[in-house]
């Protein structure tokens, strides 16, 4: 009883040390929308989803229980060319006798590590740019956002695809073409939150104690960006599985990997996507549930960090 | 007034520019000339060095350029190896197809997406409309547009034979636009179409709620129930103003939506210029695939310069100099 009791003081304790200290960093405020957003449920189901995802991006390889690029046979000896599911094939197999649930498994680490390279990419070049164009504003602005104006008129999709016709269809292009895509956006809505934070007085008073401009922007502004900075890089990550699964579907996805878009593509051109439920239905079904759930966090996090759309 | 008009026409001009130079380099960016794959079927030098001169493949890069931009405001794209004629003679069909598809399906997206978002918007918050709509919403547009393309196709097609999902259909026989006008192609319109609509409204219904949630505690708001008007017309009033943002998202949006597009061509084996993109690039059938890249891209601009006189047209406070 006692020990418990002085336990949970300790653990208090600690708690209250480690929220006093985690004010001090500049990703204090990413810590607080967390704490909201473990409270909402829809973004909390959200991110448990997201967080078995990303398990199974770690360890699928692990667990599947077939190699993903291996032609199987039945055990009468002929191929296993779509076999509904079994006990052999949870999932059943592919027109090509692959196993699908081993596809479906070895597929997600790509979803991950094209989404989150490319987010970070993304992050990174949209606030750099944001904060140089927002801050300096002046030429240098009208330069930066010039460009980005230019950048936004590009088709998305159709760039995509002729860059990685272009340059191959290994899975660095594609995560390069796809943060080239995205950054855009991101440098506009982090700027127009660089407009409004560098007029406060704070920032003026740090100019006339003596403080440097990069000081200033790294210290004081970069703070108050990085929520922003990070709902854009949430929602990049969205877009990018969506950009490579749509990449891949259409067959210009890295032909030495196994992805879900790449799966459908297969599905779709041999004819079996009508018929081969279990082909089609776990792929997409992954897809749904990983951008949605990206989407859902993402709009619960804005809801919480844009106090017009919070709740009266 | 005018002045804002002209600046935003060369502002478009700028960018049709600077897409085309962006392509130049893009094309010549290939690791090898497009002649190598034809050398190996046997093509003799002289042969090889005229198909280069007729590309326009010879000379120095500034001089590449020169000529390449020559030929773009001419509308010459060289032609087509696949189909041997003239790239655009190949497109210019395809860009009607692809209207069909993409005008009716957008203007649908776009008007329930709205309708819902108003919906939407005006529920009271925390209530079941308010949080089922934007849950739907949210998870609707997490459905890539293949997969919600497959899907109608199995459902509707394969399953219940409602509707068929592969091509036109049969066009008619004359040559001009009435040829479009039959039952067969209006049938293998539909599922496109709609599936362009679903994949539209989504992100129509976001924008429109939160047009409308952040309009609603207005003092304007306020007045017009003191009036005494029935609540469908306040909410009506709300809806009015939040449709600004909605316009000027929703055309930006559509250098996404483009991507919706070609990928609802590929799987309903539309015969677009989205999916001839896809199929040129395949073919390795560069002047095709440059010329369906330059129509996309012109697409959106003219569909940006448009957004941005209709703002100018609805929005009565900005004003432009």
């Amino acid at each position: 009883m006692t020990v418990s009791a002085a336990k949970s003081t300790k653990a208090r304790e600690a708690l209250a040390l480690w929220s006093a200290t985690k004010r001090k960093t500049i990703f204090a405020p990413l810590l607080d929308t967390f704490d909201l957003l473990v409270r909402d449920r829809f973004a909390l189901a959200g991110m448990i989803i997201i967080g078995l995802f990303l398990l199974v991006a770690l360890f699928g390889h692990m667990i599947a229980p077939y190699d993903p690029t291996q032609t199987l046979r039945s055990p009468d000896g002929g191929l296993a060319r779509l076999q509904p599911p079994s006990m052999r094939h949870w999932l059943g197999t592919t027109a090509y006798a692959k196993d699908v649930l081993s596809q479906l498994l070895v597929g997600t680490r790509v979803a991950f590590i094209v989404g989150i390279s490319a987010a970070l990419v993304v992050g990174f070049i949209s606030t750099l740019l944001g904060l140089l164009s927002g801050y300096y504003g002046r030429y240098v602005d009208d330069i930066i956002m010039r460009f980005t104006d230019f950048a936004m008129s590009i088709p998305t999709l159709p760039i995509a695809i002729v860059a990685v016709a272009i340059l191959g269809s290994s899975l660095r292009n594609i995560i390069i073409v796809i943060a080239l895509l995205f950054w855009r956006n991101g440098a506009r809505i982090v700027r127009s939150v660089v407009l409004t934070e560098k007029e406060k007085v704070y920032v003026q008073a740090a100019r006339a104690a003596g403080a440097s401009h990069t000081y200033i922007m790294v210290t004081h502004i970069l703070p108050n960006v990085i929520p922003v900075a990070f709902l854009w890089m949430t929602m990049s990550t969205a877009f990018a599985i969506l950009a490579e699964a749509s990449l891949s579907f259409l067959g210009l996805g890295d032909p030495n990997t196994t992805s879900w878009g790449q799966m459908l593509n297969i599905a779709f051109t041999t004819g079996s996507s009508r018929t081969a439920w279990w082909w089609v239905i776990p792929p997409s079904l992954c897809l749904v549930l990983l951008i949605s759930s990206i989407y859902v966090v993402g709009r619960a996090y804005e809801e919480k960090t844009n106090p017009k759309l919070r709740k009266a | 007034m005018r002045a804002y008009i002209a600046r935003r026409l060369l502002q478009a001009v700028a960018v049709v520019f600077g897409v085309i130079t962006l392509m130049f380099f893009m094309f010549r960016l290939m690791p090898a000339d497009p002649t190598t794959m034809l050398v190996e079927q046997g093509l003799s030098d002289e042969a090889r060095q005229a198909l280069l001169e007729q590309w326009g493949l010879t000379g120095s890069m500034a001089e590449q350029y020169w000529r390449y931009l020559v030929n773009m405001a001419t509308g010459n794209f060289g032609s087509s190896f696949f189909y041997q004629k003239p790239a655009w003679d190949v497109l210019l069909p395809m860009i009607i197809n692809t209207a069909w598809i993409a005008v009716p399906g957008m203007l649908l997206g776009a008007l329930v997406g709205c309708a819902l978002g108003i919906r939407v918007g005006w529920a009271r918050r925390g209530s079941a409309t308010e949080r089922a709509g934007i849950f739907l919403a949210t998870i609707i547009r997490g459905v890539p547009s293949f997969v919600l393309g497959i899907f109608m196709l199995a459902i509707f097609s394969t399953w219940l034979r409602w509707l068929p999902g592969f091509g036109m259909g049969q066009l008619g026989l004359t040559d001009d636009f009435g040829r479009y006008f039959t039952s067969s192609f209006f049938l293998h319109l539909v599922l496109p179409v709609a599936t362009l609509a679903i994949f539209f409204i989504p992100e129509n219904l976001l924008l429109m709620r939160s047009g409308v949630v952040e309009n609603r505690g207005e003092d304007y708001i306020e007045l017009v129930r003191a009036k005494g008007v029935s609540e469908s017309r306040v909410a009506w009033h709300a809806a009015r103003n939040s449709m600004l943002p909605v316009i000027t998202w929703l055309f930006p949006a559509l250098a996404e939506t483009v991507a919706g597009i070609i990928v609802i061509e590929v799987v309903f084996s539309w015969p677009g210029v989205g999916r001839e993109l896809v199929l040129a690039v395949g073919r390795q059938d560069y002047p095709v695939a440059q010329a369906a890249f330059f129509v996309l891209a012109v697409m959106i601009v003219l569909a940006n310069l448009l957004a941005d006189l209709v703002y100018v047209k609805l929005d009565p406070r900005v004003t432009y100099t």
